[in-house]
């Protein structure tokens, strides 16, 4: 007995210390903390609990020819912080994200029951830039040159309309159009409705008339919601100076000598039916909508050289500093008024951008936009240049509150590499929990049955096994959660496959003792030769387990396929503390019972049924 | 027993079983691949009330999801099938779900999305985590069995065996495939991994009593080893086996769906691995070493001339 001593000591240790860890819901030694509140403290994997399984490819692009680039690994790193941080301070859970090879993210939310809004908050492209935005920018038409314009000439609205054909439907609702514009804003027009009217005909070449047509088509794309990035205004000045204003806003608005009114597009520019020819009313267009013949003979003479052009609300410029060059922003009150501020302060890089930029619109009526997934969170003036990459934004407007969220976007917008998802898995928590409940109950029938089996086929050597089984059990789970490993479905499945392992290698030994003591040897000489003969069996087929499993663990961990994953490490676990459960816990049970008085009892520990034992011969 | 001479009625056995998976492989649809290995999307959505599986085909083709795969779970539990579907879709998916199926609210249970290019990924490296195990395993036997003559041919019979199981059990599925539409993923692929470590775990501890036997008895013929190993290992295979599907059984039985198909090939895979271990693995042993194809060879030949 005392010759196992040391083994039975060693295994009574790793028990008791398994049992410790399993015992408490959480361990705290020195800088191990291990457990939750989850069953016997082990960490669950996401179809367990319940939460997201998220895959982003990083989506970098080069700006000009629009292939893909591999991010660098700080880009990558510091994307991976960035999503961290946005998800830690959303309350939505701690996130588990770390990069998969170069250009990749895993990120899992346990838990998360709103994955919409954490998706949301993760931002598959959330970027965040400055913008340099001038305003009201003035350009020449596209296409619209004076060589496309034939002739012009000033023509009577009345007339003109009276000499075409009744039956052209556009002109004729265009007239009746016309004459409710000019009745609901000047009531003079419509007392006298038989009196000449003004209209501009253009003739252009049929390029000019298409490049006109599509002017006005951008011109009606300004009733957007943002209408500042489309053109807003159509000027049409004669020799070089300014006579008319076409402005339209996302309401068209017709400005003439200061005043506006709101009018429809429609009733001012007319296409006249098949043919390059564009007529514009002047009536409304000059002396405050009651223009005459007279006054548009004066403006525009048959001589005239009409210059087209389109001026913009604003735009906006790139200036190349994005979310990458921000170090950090955060809200903070003015040192003179008082006032909150957001501060702005920028890396090496991003100060170098942001001085030439302040330096080279300071003092004009310029601003700096800031967007974030082409939004405007804000767009401050520059008053002077700040060259030394720490700024703050001011304004009236600007409380507290506004202050700290502006900071917040700032700071969480800058996703330094736009990402797309190309990989999800979300569980309901309520899945989750029916999964690990049936799972637990489905593995305590499973080892009941091996148990049962085993004592009923083998016995003595049964029981035994039943025990190393329980050690196997203890330790096995111990390791998980010391580890720890992150328990997934799958992972239950191969813990329960390889309680079938950790089985075969009792059965594998036990078979050859059965042999061994049907060839008259003593138990424990039987148990030592079973033993020495099965080892050979048992580490070669665990060895083939475990080159399997490394396989698998490669080829999940290119695709970081958790699921995968898990049961290649579950079942690597499970195999390596069965080949010790079997040669060290289940040989040291049977060689202590070998020196109880058991050992006279042979039929014990050979299978039921067969009775063709010889007599024991003492040969030790 | 004497296996060894009843080697050509294993082979045919095998043939048989082989033969309609193939036949279904190649003329059926053969295995349904699932997202993880075409792209899209894919939910299990739990109604509070009965619903009838077409009404929510009907309603997906409404939605536009012309090909849409419904699949009935449990009592009110569906999967659904569908192209990859963003954040906006599925929420209005789920909502008309909601609205003209289950008033009274619905569950979803889970969500999967997989991308073409994820789903392509997995494919080859699927393939390419096949071929590594298989030559992993067979360099290893090579090594483990070179103390006796040809060690190079134990190698090679267990990947025979295994290669015989693997087409089984694929054969297999794409049966399941076209009967009961069930689909194959990342699962199946870990599960099939699995079978083959098993097929070669199994494979091997024949494989090492007719290492200890060779030795034992230098000058008896492989075939009466083989027998003599066989029978002798009868019992652990047999032993082990049915623990194995003791576990399968009870997780089959009491898991939950989820993990449904992984067990059916590991069920499939026990069986035709323990199979295979006897009636394909030693058994190509003996025909390698008798020169059995030869002499089908030289038997042919002559009845060729007479004709």
């Amino acid at each position: 007995m005392r010759r196992y001593l040391r083994s039975v000591v060693f295994i009574l240790f790793l028990v008791t210390v398994s049992s410790l860890a399993l015992g408490f819901q959480t361990i705290n030694v020195g800088n191990l903390e291990r457990g939750g509140d989850t069953i016997l403290g082990l960490k669950l994997g996401l179809d367990l609990q319940g939460g997201s399984d998220l895959r982003y490819q990083a989506a970098l692009k080069d700006p000009e020819t629009g292939d893909p680039i591999t991010p660098t690994p700080d880009q990558m790193e510091s994307l991976r912080s960035t999503i961290e941080r946005r998800v830690n301070a959303s309350g939505l859970g701690k996130p588990i994200i770390q990069v998969l090879g170069s250009d990749r993210l895993l990120i899992q939310l346990p838990g998360v029951r709103d994955i919409t809004r954490a998706k949301a908050l993760i931002g598959e492209t959330a970027r965040l830039e400055w913008r340099h935005r001038t305003f009201d920018v003035d350009r020449p038409l596209p296409g619209v040159t004076q060589n496309e314009v034939l002739d012009v000439s000033v023509i009577d609205l009345v007339e003109f309309h009276d000499q075409s054909s009744p039956s052209e439907s556009a002109t004729t609702t265009d007239s009746s159009v016309m004459e409710n514009t000019i009745s609901t804003s000047t009531v003079e027009t419509t007392s006298v409705p038989e009196s000449p009217k003004p209209g501009l005909l253009i003739n252009f070449t049929p390029s000019g008339a298409k490049s006109f047509g599509q002017a006005m088509d951008r011109l009606e794309e300004s009733i957007q919601p943002d209408p500042g990035f489309y053109p807003n205004l159509i000027r049409i000045s004669t020799n070089g100076t300014t006579t008319t204003n076409l402005l339209f806003s996302h309401v068209p608005i017709l400005e003439v000598s200061g005043q506006r009114f709101p009018v429809s597009s429609e009733s001012i520019v007319k296409k006249i039916e098949n043919s390059d020819s564009y007529l514009i009313d002047l009536t409304s267009v000059l002396s405050g909508g009651a223009g005459t013949m007279e006054e548009a003979q004066e403006q525009f003479s048959e001589t005239d050289e009409l210059d087209f052009s389109e001026i913009f609300g604003k735009v906006d410029e790139d200036i190349g500093l994005t979310g990458e060059d921000l170090a950090r922003a955060y809200p903070g009150q003015h040192q003179g008024t008082g006032l909150p501020i957001i501060n702005v302060e920028f890396n090496t890089e991003g100060t170098e951008k942001f001085a030439e930029v302040t330096t080279r619109i300071a003092g004009t009526s310029d601003v700096l936009a800031i967007l974030l997934d082409d939004e405007e969170l804000i767009a401050p003036g520059v008053p002077e240049p700040i060259t030394g990459g720490a700024s703050y934004i001011q304004g009236q407007t600007l409380t507290l509150e506004r202050v700290r969220d502006i900071s917040l976007l700032l700071e969480s917008g800058r996703l330094p590499v736009p990402i797309e998802l190309i990989k999800e898995r979300d569980v309901d928590a309520i899945l989750g929990a029916d999964s690990l409940a049936k799972s637990v109950v489905a593995g305590a029938v499973g080892l009941l049955l091996v148990l049962v089996f085993m004592i009923v086929y083998y016995r003595m050597a049964g029981i035994v096994a039943a025990l190393a089984l329980g050690v196997y059990a203890t330790l096995v789970l111990a390791i998980f959660k010391i580890a720890p490993v992150t328990l997934e479905l799958s992972g239950i499945a191969a813990t329960i496959l390889s309680i079938g392992m950790a089985v075969d290698a009792n059965i594998l030994i036990f078979e050859r003792m059965k042999e061994e003591i049907r060839s008259g040897r003593t138990l424990l000489s039987a148990i030592n030769i079973g033993f020495n003969r099965a080892w050979s069996a048992i580490r070669d087929s665990n060895v083939s387990t475990l080159i399997t499993c490394a396989i698998l663990f490669w080829f999940a961990d290119t695709l970081g396929a958790t699921i995968v994953q898990s049961f290649a490490v579950t079942l690597a676990i499970g195999v390596g503390v069965s080949m010790f459960s079997a040669i060290t816990v289940s040989r040291t049970l049977l060689r202590l019972v070998a020196t109880t008085p058991l050992n006279r009892h042979l039929q014990l520990f050979v299978p039921s049924g067969k009775s063709d034992l010889q007599k024991p011969t003492e040969t030790e | 027993m004497d296996f060894v001479n009843k080697r050509i009625w294993f082979f045919l056995t095998s043939v048989l079983i082989i033969t309609p998976g193939i036949i279904f492989l190649i003329i059926g649809q053969g295995l349904r691949p699932g997202i993880d290995f075409t792209g899209g999307s894919s939910m299990n959505i739990g109604f509070s009330q009965e619903v009838d599986p077409n009404e929510i085909r009907a309603k997906l083709s409404e939605l536009g999801y012309v090909d849409a795969i419904v699949q009935k779970l449990g009592d009110d539990t569906f999967f659904l099938r569908t192209v990859q579907l963003d954040e906006s879709d599925k929420n209005n998916l789920v909502q008309e779900m909601e609205n003209s199926l289950s008033p009274e609210g619905l569950q979803l249970l889970s969500f999967d999305l997989v991308s073409p290019m994820v789903a392509k990924e997995t494919l080859v490296a699927a393939f390419w985590a096949v071929i590594a195990a298989a030559v992993g395993i067979f360099f290893y036997l090579w090594w483990a069995f070179r103390s006796v003559p040809k060690p190079f041919r134990y190698g090679a019979a267990a990947i025979i065996a295994l290669i015989h199981d693997t087409v089984i059990v694929i054969g297999i599925f794409a049966i399941l495939g076209v009967l009961f539409e069930i689909e194959v993923n990342t699962m199946f692929l870990s599960a099939l991994l699995t079978v083959i470590g098993y097929s070669v775990n199994d494979t091997i501890v024949i494989f090492d009593r007719l290492r200890e036997n060779i030795l034992l008895y230098p000058n008896r013929s492989l075939e009466s080893i083989a027998n003599l190993s066989i029978s002798e290992s009868l019992g652990r295979s047999l032993n082990t086996s049915l623990t194995i599907l003791f576990t399968i059984l009870a997780l089959m039985l009491l898991g939950g769906p989820t993990i449904r198909v992984f067990l059916w090939v590991l069920l499939a895979g026990v069986v035709v691995g323990t199979y295979s271990s006897i009636g394909i693995a030693t058994q190509t042993l003996i025909i390698w070493e008798k020169g059995d194809i030869g002499r089908l060879f030289r038997r042919i030949r002559p009845a060729s001339e007479s004709n």
